[in-house]
């Protein structure tokens, strides 16, 4: 236990430093798929460069200076409401683990849903926002709560909540690119054949399988490290808390929980603490979460 | 290229890094030691909040709890102590007969329905509830910032530098002894 507050030092300097490589890769990403998109429909390779980049920037740009809003909007999330005791004693509980955490004081927002599930999004620590269910509001005991909003804290601490944040953004453009992309090629692809000629088919088939794979492999890397960050945040919060106990209790509630996917579950899904998705859909490659038993078992552990 | 301005060049080098470390160093040493004085400002602001709840309190209970005079008292009496303390060490001490007292006065009060039922009586609770939180909380905040400052300043090769800029390892805030005892409550 001696030596944790040094390894948090170092595991948030690794993890800044992976936010600004995930984030060059997306960018690059972005960009060699936009220049893939203009080969394939015909355009010169000066003049998609010069445009891709810039699109791919100016996009980026635009999805770090909106996404607070998106998400919240997406979330349909409120501000809390003081008169409210329950409501309350969450903005109480979220001033306490900023204090233990020794950053400033997130807003404090409530999503009106049955579930019990939380969030924490921003740039930074000082325009960071955390989230919470009503349902778990209702459902979970203080010391629960204080497990949840630990595992939030440590996000924003960590500084996940810029990484995940933006690359949702990303991969949602990604996907969308590619798929408007393979689309249009159905109408343009004779033509450009013939502009090209022959020599260059090679070339195409890779653009091609380029812009098939580059939504799979954009989503997978970032969901490869949305599942460690995800350990990370819960041992982190479980030292913020000196209670690892209060989040694997809270953990074994959303299990037996049934999730009814809420408002913006798609959009707002890799920032919550769970899945929020029907059981089906969790615990997959595709999972944005580890395995709750798995994270349990970890708590239970430490 | 001549041995000499060879050799000249990597003596340059290293100096150069090592006066980089050292900035570095110095910047960190600077930066925990701020950290552990802006949580030890934090907790002060606390204790004050603290303080200055309960005459707010003892408004509201004193129409109820008139025969409870010595639990009451013991409150006032941690009150001042905190106002009065002059050290982190009396105000931490200070701070735990405060939450002692306390304790015995919500157990108190759960004999008093009317009390119980009173909504300016169970806002202050949950705020005093929630600055004893705040407060232990930003303790151990203070601690691990304690500790990292102690573990930089006291490994090599930071304690040759911390030596040179005179600085010394600082103290923990311990939990006092009697927090640890649970308080009696007689009814």
């Amino acid at each position: 236990m001696a030596s944790q507050p040094r390894l948090i030092e170092d595991h948030i300097r690794k993890n800044k430093r992976d936010t600004v490589v995930i984030c060059m890769l997306m960018v690059i990403l972005l960009f060699s798929l936009i220049f893939a998109v203009g080969y394939i429909l015909g355009a010169p390779p000066i003049l998609t460069m010069i445009l891709a980049l810039p699109v791919a920037l100016f996009y980026i740009f635009i999805t770090y200076s909106f996404s607070i809003q998106s998400v919240i909007s997406a979330a349909g999330a409120r501000p809390v409401n003081p008169q409210n005791r329950e409501e309350k004693l969450l903005s109480y509980k979220v001033e306490e683990m900023a204090l233990a955490a020794g950053l400033p004081t997130p807003k404090v927002y409530v999503q009106d849903s049955r579930d019990i599930n939380a969030f924490a999004t921003g740039h930074k620590p000082a325009d960071a926002i955390i989230c919470a269910t009503s349902g778990a509001l209702q459902q979970l005991n203080s010391e629960e709560l204080e497990g949840v909003i630990g595992h939030e804290m440590s996000h924003i601490q960590n500084r996940d909540i810029l990484v995940m944040t933006v690359t949702v953004g990303v991969v949602g453009a990604i996907a969308l690119i590619a798929e408007i992309a393979l689309r249009m090629m159905f109408f343009t692809r004779g033509q450009s054949n013939d502009r090209k000629g022959g020599g260059n088919i090679i070339v195409l088939v890779i653009a091609i399988i380029f812009i098939i794979l580059a939504p799979i492999f954009s989503r997978l890397t970032y969901l490869a490290i949305s599942r460690k960050r995800e350990y990370l945040a819960d041992a982190d919060g479980a030292y913020l808390t000196r209670n690892p106990e209060g989040l694997a209790k809270a953990l074994e509630k959303i299990k037996a929980d049934v999730p009814d996917d809420p408002k913006g579950s798609k959009t707002v899904a890799p920032l919550y603490i769970s899945n929020p998705f029907k059981r089906a859909l969790r615990d997959s490659i595709w999972s944005t979460h580890p395995p709750l038993d798995e994270r349990i078992r970890r708590l239970r552990s430490m | 290229m001549d041995l000499t301005l060879i050799i000249g060049l990597i003596v340059l080098l290293i100096v150069v890094v090592v006066l980089l470390w050292f900035f570095s160093y110095y910047n960190r040493v600077i930066r925990y030691e701020n950290r552990i004085d802006n949580a030890w400002a934090q907790i002060d602001v606390q204790l004050k909040r603290r303080a200055d709840l309960i005459p707010n309190l003892m408004e509201t209970v004193k129409g109820y709890m008139n025969h409870e005079r010595g639990t009451l008292e013991a409150v006032t009496n941690a009150r001042s102590a905190i106002m009065t303390a002059k050290t982190p060490r009396e105000s931490m001490e200070a701070n735990t007969m405060l939450t002692g007292a306390l304790k015995t006065l919500f157990a108190v009060a759960e004999s008093y329905p009317d009390l119980k039922a009173n909504q300016n009586f169970l806002q202050l609770q949950d705020e005093l509830t929630h600055t004893e939180d705040k407060i232990s909380y930003t303790r151990q905040h203070f601690n691990d910032s304690v500790l990292q400052f102690n573990n930089l300043i006291e490994t090599f090769p930071g304690n040759i530098f911390a030596n040179m800029m005179g600085k010394k390892s600082r103290e923990m805030l311990q939990i006092p002894e009697a927090s640890r005892e649970v308080p009696k409550v007689s009814f």
